[in-house]
Formats: C-alpha cells, structure tokens, sequence
C-alpha cells in the first residue's frame, strides 16, 4: 500500500500500546499512537524531556481529573447484574487516567511477574464450577524473555531470592530495591512470625539513576499521581524511545471511533478518530496503516471499541475479571510513616500458594481450591481524602489530628485472583452516553464465591499480622462491597463500584476462536492485522498486579508481528 | 449572590459569604478562617483566567496554572454552572443533601488542598494536623481573590 500514513497505528499510549509502539519502531517500522487524553507526560518535540506538569497536589490529580477522563464528558455505568436494572450507578467505574501514558503514569508501579502455574490454571488446579477457569496458550517459559525485556526498558527495581515462590528468571532485576518504608518492615516481621514470607516489592520506580531518569526521592505522593520528576518508568521510557526513533509518532486528543476494514471485512487498514483538539464540533480524521492496527485502550476501553465496531465476535466484553481486592485495616498508636515513601514497598505471595491451611479452607467453603491475591504492605493517603472520610462537623479537626486513617493506618491489601465468569462483562449501555453520542461502557459484576471465601480467609489471616504487629485495632473491607450498598458511594471512600484499577479479560486469547477472542500471537481471529496489546487478552486475573505482564505480552505480540 | 465572573470580583455578596462561610465551618470547623470561601470563589471563577484556575502548574514549571483542552474546558463550564446553583440554594438556606456533601467536599479542599486553590492560608491547615509540606508543590503566588463582597444582585 503506498498511500499509508504509517505501517502501524496504535490504538492507546498506556504501558501496553507504548510498549508495543516501542517495539515496533526498533524494528524499523513507523508507527502513529493515537491517544484520546491529553499530553502531560513527555514533550513531543526533540529530545522528547519530561514535560514538568505535575506536582505533588491532591487537588488537582485525585479530585480535578488533571489526567481524565472527566466524567461529565466520558462516563461510565455499573450494575452488579441484570437484576439490577440497565443500571446502578452512571459516572466514575474503574476509571484508569486517559492522557499520554495510561494508567502506567498515575500508577505507583507494584511490578512483580506471574508464576508458572498462573498461565496453567486448569491443568495444574482443576475447573471450579459456575467459573471459566482455562490455561493460557502461552506458558511462563514463552514470556519470560519478554519479562526480561520489559524490566529493562521500564527500569524495575527488585531484589532475587528474598520471595521464595518466585518463578524461575533468566536474569537479575536492572536495579537494586528502593528504600524500604519503616513501618513495611514492622508488617513483613509480624508476616514472617506467622509463617509468611514478605518481600521487597519490584517496583517500576527508580532505586538509582536509570535511562537518564533520577532516582525516586520518596515524596509521598506516588500511586495516583504522576510523578514530577519521571523516576517512575513505565511508560515514559517506552515513549521517549520510540519517539527518538524518529518513526515514532504520538498524537493525543485523538478519540478513535472507527476501526476501518477493507471489502473482504478481514483485514484492517486504519482507523478513524475524532481530532478533540477542536470543541464543540470534532472533526473526523482518517488515517491509513499498511501493516497492522494495534487496540491497546486498556481491558475497557478496548472492550468497548470492539463492541461498537463488531469486531471479535460474541465473547468481547465477557470474562471481565477485576481483583477483589481486601484491605485489612490497622489502626496503631504511632505515625507508620505513609507520608512520605511509595506507597507499598513490601509484598507477600503466601495466599496465592497451594498450601494445607488454603486447601483446608477451600474444602470448608466446598470449593476445590482457592487462591488468595499478592498482599500489597503499605499506606498512603493525602490529608483532603483522609478529611473527605471524616463526617462534617464539631468533631471534625479532633478527627484528624487523631488522624487514625491517614498517619496512623496501615494497609494488607489483598488483590484477589477473581475468577473469569461468562456474565461479568463490559457491554455497551442502552441508553447512557458520552459526549460525542458514543454508548458508554458498562459494568456487570458480581464476585463469584470463591473470591469470597479467599477474602474472609485473607481477613483472618492479615487482621492477625496486624494485631501482632501492634495495631489497636484491625478490621477489613472488600471491594466491591459485599454487604451494605450504598447508593450514595460518590461518598464512600471505596465506592459501590469495584475499586480495583485492575482491569483485564475482556479479550482473552487461546487456540480455539470458538472460546477466544485473539490468538496466541494476539491477533483477533475475525480480522488478524488487528492485534490486541492489554490486559484484554489475559486468560486468569492471577492475583498479581497485572501490568508488568500486560507490557511483556504487548512485547512478545509486537516481536512477533515484526518478525 | 452575584452571577459576575472576573477574579478580582468575589462571588458571594456580604450576607451570602456569612451563610457561605457558616455552611462550610458547619463540615469543617475553621475552614472559612483558612480561606474556604475564597477557594470557593476561585473555583466558581476559574474559567474567567486565561489558563483557567483548575490545575495548579508545578513551581518547576514557571507557569502558574496548566492549559485546559477544549472539552475538558467545556466540562468545568457544566460542572461550574451547577456548583453556582448549587451555592445559590446554598446562600438561601436551601441546601439539600447534595449540596451538603459538595459543601464537605469544598471544606475538606479547601483546608486541606494545596495553597494555589485559594483556601489553607498559610498552610495553617497542614499546620494544624502537622502535615510536612510537599517535596514538590505546585506554584502558589496566585491567590487573588478579593476578600471585598461582591455588589448585592
Ligand atoms: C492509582 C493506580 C495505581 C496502580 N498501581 C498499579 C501497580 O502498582 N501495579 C500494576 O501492575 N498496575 C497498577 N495499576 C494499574 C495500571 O495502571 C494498569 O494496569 C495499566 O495502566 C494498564 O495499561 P494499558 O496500557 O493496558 O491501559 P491504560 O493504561 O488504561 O492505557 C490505555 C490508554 O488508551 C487510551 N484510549 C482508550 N481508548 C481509546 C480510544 N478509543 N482512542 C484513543 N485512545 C484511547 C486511554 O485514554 C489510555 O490512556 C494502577 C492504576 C492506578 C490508577
Ligand atoms: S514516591 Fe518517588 S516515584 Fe513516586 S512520585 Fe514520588 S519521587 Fe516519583
């Protein structure tokens, strides 16, 4: 094709559509990346330096939506399930940052990898019923090099032989581990009395100076914020280096719409999108790949895209798995230091493992297994959300001076492994839309027992630690909320909606197109220049924190299809 | 109250202010002390600036305030125009559940948000609950709201 734009147009420039960017301009090929949000991270012009947008403000990043979406202009719809109506609530759900970067921008950047068994999940533990548990078509073995790759590129810091259940690595992290936050290694301790086995979390954030990157200077304002001094990698290395490539493009404010198909309605040759640069009427733009389209919207966004495109087939949307998460709370008597630090600098796997005490819970529940989630040690809250929890009046100051869920809270929060379930899905809404007439997205979601009963497990577990490691008082929540649902959850600090900005499964892959929607190479079974680059195309949610995995995915897809 | 918009104009004539002041010390006692009202002022007028007073830009930056794109600019119009009615029932004494919870909202924003926004003047309300200043704050020079009530409409 002559009259191209480029070889290749990426949907997304989050860590799964930057990665794959970066990719295939190392390869030689040019490449447009096509991000509906605006541009805060990295100049667009030559030498492509951070851009200084950001600072450590809780207004403007947590409350303001400095990184979109804005919901007035993009909103979202939840219901548990159908008996809820076409609705429960319209507005923010699961909402990752839309701007140059993603998620990975606002992220505090957990990066640890899967384990062997996490593509294998059926062999190795057998089907549960009333959920779709299936290996994947690829194993740990064919996504470690790609593991390896992304490490590097991101830059992760982390430490080998401290995690004892740890999958095999070709080689060391690019960085030693950060500083550890005091109060992560008062938990890990009491961890470690109870027979677990906390270690240093990898983490994409710099211990050292990295790619020409400063090291973290531990201010405090990490996860939901970007940082302003780019010690965080992902994917602000990937961007700069496929933007240094010269055959790199990126242009933001550009929604795309339309995945458009040549007469055969196989093969994709561009896109259209919405220029959002131009208010109130956006024009349409078309652009033409010669090569391949890559959807990397994040496991929403890209659901919502193909459904309106009736691209994938029937299973688009389906299997949506979040990670029920589990936050045991403690309350202690003395600062834990959250103020300053990441937010989470320790992590233990133990609930993820096949142990006696696990197996003996799951044939309690009747359940033929049951895994647990990586558990996250940490705390981090800006004083504005600490005093929005707080109820108004007289005893509000004594509140927080008391500060008992800011200064002196600290958090086990379990990221569950959810398990995939046909009626959990992203579908399109009836009648809710966005600004430019678009169909919102929309969430059904209901857990399924078994993230249940792992969750009441890791409460009893993770409230014990926290007792022992002095706390005064310990107690846990779920997300989403299992008992009382309150339809006033704009106000509750966790919400109606699940919280987790874990988002994956609405495009998994596999051998067979009769239960997959992409390939083992990625690409959509229906039209195969169309490649999916996110936590769309995972099999199993695994408890672990997903992007490390989505980006070695989007690096394996993306070496592949330049081959 | 008036519907005016320029910066140095302040929202709330003098009998509007005292009950907006009042509803906000009522979520967080000493919040008008710390600037509430002006924070609230500065943000029903952001839009009047050029760059509007949404976004604080970071001291590094040498800007004082980011850019809005177009839609996003057209959002804080819609969700402006609402506060505004919000706070008009509000300075009447009509305030329902939602405004109360905005009122908590802005309370909370305003004595414990950065500086930039207009309210915690001073840093008194970091201060008080001995919160450390940030490692990387966004500029604050611009707190201008006049503290003058605005013409009774
Ligand atoms: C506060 C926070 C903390 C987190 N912490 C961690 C962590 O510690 N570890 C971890 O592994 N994960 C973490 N996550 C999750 C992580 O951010 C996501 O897993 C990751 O960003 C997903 O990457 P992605 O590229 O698939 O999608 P995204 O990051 O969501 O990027 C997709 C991009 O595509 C754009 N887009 C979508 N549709 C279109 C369209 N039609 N046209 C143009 N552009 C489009 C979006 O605007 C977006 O910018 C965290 C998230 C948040 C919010
Ligand atoms: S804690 Fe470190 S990585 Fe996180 S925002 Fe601050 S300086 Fe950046």
């Amino acid at each position: 094709m002559t009259d191209a734009d480029c070889d290749a147009i990426v949907i997304g420039s989050g860590p799964g559509g930057a990665t794959a960017a970066d990719v295939l301009t190392a390869a030689g090929w040019s490449v447009i990346v096509l991000e509906k949000g605006r541009n805060h991270l990295v100049d667009l012009d030559a030498p492509h330096d951070p851009l200084r947008h950001l600072a450590n403000d809780e207004i403007a990043l947590v409350h303001r939506h400095l990184l979109g979406p804005d919901p007035l202009l993009e909103p979202r719809t939840y219901r548990r399930s159908v008996e809820d109506g076409d609705r429960l609530l319209t507005g923010e759900v699961n909402n990752l940052p839309s701007t140059v970067g993603g998620g990975g921008f606002h992220a505090d950047a957990k990066l640890p990898r899967f384990r062997e068994e996490d593509f294998a999940l059926h062999t190795t533990r057998g089907p549960i019923d009333r959920a779709d548990v299936r290996d994947w078509p690829i194993s740990y073995a064919d996504l470690e090099p790609h593991y390896a790759a992304v490490e590097r590129i991101i830059g992760v810091a982390g430490e080998v032989g401290t995690n004892p259940f740890a999958a095999w690595r070709s080689s060391g992290y690019p960085m030693p581990s950060g500083p550890d936050m005091a109060m992560a290694l008062v938990s890990s301790a009491a961890a470690e009395r109870a027979g677990l086995h906390p270690y240093r979390a990898p983490t994409g954030t710099n211990s050292v100076e990295y790619d020409g990157r400063p090291a973290c200077v531990d201010c405090g304002f990490c996860g939901r914020y970007g940082c302003p001094i780019a010690a965080k990698g992902d994917p602000i290395a990937s961007l700069q280096r496929m933007l240094r490539t010269g055959r790199g493009q990126v242009r933001p404010e550009a929604l795309v719409t339309e995945i458009v198909l040549d007469a055969s309605g196989k093969r994709a040759t561009g896109v259209r999108y919405l220029d959002l640069t131009q208010h109130p009427d956006a024009p349409v733009v078309e652009l033409r790949a010669s090569r391949a389209v890559i959807v990397a919207g994040g496991s929403f966004e890209t659901a919502r895209l193909l459904l309106r495109n009736d691209l994938g087939g029937d299973l688009v949307g389906r299997n949506l798995t979040y990670h029920f998460q589990t936050f045991t709370v403690g309350v202690f008597a003395d600062d834990t230091g959250g103020d300053r630090g990441r937010d989470v600098t320790h992590l233990h796997d133990d609930l993820m493992i096949d142990t006696p005490e696990l197996r003996a819970a799951a044939r309690q529940a009747g359940l033929p297994w049951l895994r647990g989630g990586v558990t996250e040690h940490g705390s981090a809250a800006g004083p504005v959300d600490e005093a929005a929890m707080y109820p108004g009046g007289a005893g509000h100051l004594a509140a927080m001076v008391d500060s008992s869920l800011r200064r002196r809270l600290w958090v086990l929060t379990m990221q569950g492994e959810d398990l995939a379930q046909p009626d959990n899905r992203i579908d399109l809404d009836p009648s809710v839309r966005d600004a430019w007439g678009l169909p919102a997205g929309r969430v059904t979601y209901r857990p399924h027992r078994h993230e249940l009963v792992a969750s009441a497990y890791s409460a009893r577990v993770h409230e014990a630690i926290l007792a022992d490691a002095g706390s005064q008082a310990a107690f846990s929540a779920t997300s989403p909320p299992q008992d009382h649902i309150d339809l006033h959850g704009d106000i509750s600090p966790i919400g109606v909606a699940p919280a987790s900005r874990h988002v994956m499964g609405t495009a998994r892959m596999g051998h067979d197109p009769a239960t997959s929607v992409v390939s083992p190479e990625q690409r959509l079974w229906d039209v195969p220049n169309v490649l999916v680059c996110d936590a769309s195309v995972f099999v199993t949610s695994a408890g672990y924190n997903p992007t490390l995995t989505l980006a070695a995915l989007s690096h394996r897809a993306a070496t592949l299809l330049a081959d | 109250m008036s519907t005016g918009g320029s910066t140095t104009q302040p929202v709330f004539d003098e009998a509007s202010r005292i009950v907006v002041a009042a509803a906000l010390d009522a979520q967080v006692p000493g919040a008008s002390d710390l600037g509430a009202v002006a924070y609230v002022e500065q943000l029903l007028t952001a839009l009047d600036h050029d760059p509007p007073r949404i976004w604080a830009a970071p001291e590094a930056s040498g800007a004082e305030w980011l850019e809005l794109g177009a839609w996003e600019r057209a959002a804080w119009a819609q969700r402006i125009d609402a506060m505004r009615v919000a706070y008009a029932r509000v300075a009447a004494g009509d305030a329902t559940e939602a405004d109360r919870r905005m009122l908590h909202d802005h309370a909370c924003e305003a004595t414990y948000g950065d500086p930039a926004y207009g309210g915690n003047r001073d840093r008194g309300g970091w201060q008080r609950i001995g919160f450390p200043d940030p490692m990387f704050p966004p500029a604050r020079a611009a707190q201008t709201v006049d503290a003058t009530p605005a013409e009774a409409t």
